[in-house]
């Protein structure tokens, strides 16, 4: 984890109010594991205050070059001064931080993604392809329009669900993911599940897992202050009996967690 | 040739008058790696409680217009676990170590700084009778001067490090306030802790932080912690440590003007780690642009117009160094 200044590569919008940005990186950046997030200063004022909180999309190493891409949706006053920084604009970012995603050897991951919570599972699918190991990617979102990167997982097999039924299947991906661990005969022993997501679909997620005692890591997300565990702004509730008597930091001791043991109602 | 710096609160002498604001960076370790420790005055640690504290439930944090809104709940792993874990770390400090207590009764305070004295490792205690966010108790003690008398009385005699007394904006008279802690034999009064604030999301009919109400922190609140740090350094003779908002570092230099004999930095650091360093530079320019001996010269020489107020607060402190040093 260090400050560093990146500058802006390009920062394009790829479907109504998504947009993907590239940031150059020092050489001196540590590579990031997929679920890692950078707080990143999204314009020179005081106007936002503070920094933004991204999970990384990828991060990029050709020749000389180093850089992070995160993908965004415009939502608030800090996305919303992201979204006008031009290519060659001068930021800087806290990072790589927290913790990312843990494969177990042996077992199949299946990844499952809601609306842009795609992003660090598409880093997490081209971490696990360079490795050649197979798994599953379900990605669910509101319309075709709404999804990203789909024709790049590579290496692993691939369901989608929209709910105006536009591609794939109509519902929703928590549908995707009780019928792919029935039909594959999935077991705890052979299979465990990455998500990323709204966290209401978290919340199902992880009380599906919790019932067949399968192991699930969530990324989380949510308001962060100084994101290197000091001001102690951003706690996850946990579920009594699990350590309730404390909140982790979600900066250090997440964003990915075991999801089986967040107390999801208590987290906004 | 460089100017002097040094500022002293009581017996204890500051490379310069920049420190970092409790709450703010921890006990130091946490940002080690992005802001240069060695280059400021001190830390202000998170506050320590007589027993562990798990915080407030989420939401804890919210931007609101130039400013956040925080509700933490001084999480801390209390007195035992900050000899047992923190004490380490602070010997470490390339910096001075002030250490922020908070009791829930006068009985605690005097543990507290017992625990704290014996510790060794802190060259300052602040004594924070202004939180917000931690139940009825929390800022009580710094809303009725008679409180505030009280818990000063009491652990003044328990220590011979500099005591600084936190005062709370969300009063009708803070000058009040700070009369009695320096009657009390307070080394230092530090302000402003944060104004009571809120933050409502309409979409949902919700309050957003998590125990409704919180403090409001960052460049909103500068010009009202200025007022606040106008009527005390008329008020007192001892020094004055000002905060709230700076979030550039030409602010430190107009709490500094203002009769601030140091500044803290706070909610303006999570976007710039490197604002207490850029708070040094611009304190330094301005003795230098002055052509001051010292930053002495330059805390309290604010030109008020005539009949308009007379700043008291440091002088005593800079006449006599080491007053309550005995």
């Amino acid at each position: 984890m260090n400050l560093v200044s990146c500058s802006v590569v390009s920062n394009h919008e790829l479907n109504p109010g998504n947009f993907l940005i590239t940031l150059k990186v020092p050489r001196g950046f540590a590579r990031p594991q997929p679920g890692q997030f950078v707080h990143l200063r999204v314009g020179d004022g005081l106007e936002p205050l503070l920094r933004r909180p991204y999970s990384l999309e990828g991060f990029m190493e050709k020749g000389a070059l180093r850089a992070v891409r995160i993908y965004y949706s415009v939502v608030g006053r800090g996305s919303r001064v992201l979204a006008q920084q031009e290519k060659g604009t001068k930021l800087d970012l806290i990072g790589p931080l927290g913790i990312g995603f843990a494969p177990r050897p042996r077992r199949i991951p299946v990844l499952v993604a809601g609306g842009r919570g795609v992003a660090p599972l598409l880093f997490l699918s081209r971490r696990l392809r360079e490795r050649k190991r197979p798994f599953v990617f379900l990605y669910g979102a509101r319309s075709k329009s709404e999804l990203y990167g789909v024709r790049e997982v590579r290496g692993g097999r691939v369901h989608l669900a929209t709910d105006d039924g536009s591609i794939g299947y109509k519902g929703s991906v928590m549908d995707l993911l009780a019928r792919e661990w029935t039909d594959n005969g999935h077991t705890p022993l052979t299979a465990e599940i990455f998500t990323c997501g709204p966290h209401g679909l978290l919340h199902a997620i992880s009380d599906f897992a919790r019932e067949r005692g399968i192991r699930c890591e969530a990324s989380l997300e949510g308001p962060m202050a100084c994101a290197v565990g000091a001001c102690r702004g951003c706690p996850v509730p946990l579920l009594p009996g699990m350590d309730s008597g404390r909140y982790p930091a979600m900066c250090l001791e997440g964003p990915v967690m075991d999801a089986t043991v967040v107390d999801w109602a208590r987290l906004p | 040739m460089k100017p002097s710096l040094e500022v002293r609160i009581g017996g204890l002498t500051l490379r310069n008058p920049v420190l970092v604001a409790s709450g703010i960076i921890g006990y130091g370790r946490e940002y080690e790696r992005l802001t240069d420790l060695s280059r400021i005055g001190g830390i202000v640690t998170k506050t320590v409680t007589l027993r562990s504290r798990a915080g407030n439930p989420p939401p804890r944090v919210c931007e609101t217009p130039s400013g956040m809104l925080n509700s933490i709940g001084i999480e801390n792993p209390g007195l035992k676990g900050y000899l047992e874990q923190k004490v380490p770390i602070l010997r470490e400090l390339p910096c001075a170590a002030i250490v922020s207590v908070e009791g829930e009764d006068v009985g605690e305070f005097c543990e507290l700084v017992r625990g704290v004295d014996g510790s060794g490792a802190a060259h300052a205690i602040e004594v924070n009778i202004s939180c917000p966010n931690v139940g009825p108790h929390g800022m009580r003690y710094s809303t009725d001067a008679g409180m505030a008398r009280e818990v000063m009385s009491a652990i003044r005699p328990l220590t011979k490090l500099p005591l600084i007394a936190k005062l709370t904006p969300n009063v009708t008279r803070i000058a009040e306030i700070a009369q009695a802690c320096e009657d009390c034999g307070a080394d230092a009064v530090s302000l402003v802790n944060t104004f009571v604030g809120m933050a409502v999301d309409a979409r949902t009919r919700r309050p957003i932080l998590g125990t409704v109400l919180g403090g409001l922190s960052g460049p909103a609140i500068k010009p009202l912690a200025l007022a606040k740090l106008w009527e005390t350094v008329q008020a007192v003779d001892i020094p004055v440590v000002g905060m709230g908002g700076i979030a550039r570092g030409i602010d430190a230099v107009e709490f500094l003007l203002t009769g601030a004999t140091a500044i803290e930095v706070g909610t303006a650091m999570f976007a710039n780690p490197s604002l207490p360093e850029e708070c040094v530079d611009a304190i330094e320019e301005s003795v230098r642009a002055a052509t001051y001996a010292g930053v002495d010269d330059l805390i309290g020489s604010l030109e008020v117009p005539e009949g308009r107020g007379v700043i008291r607060a440091g002088r005593g402190a800079r006449r006599e160094p080491g007053r309550h040093a005995s």
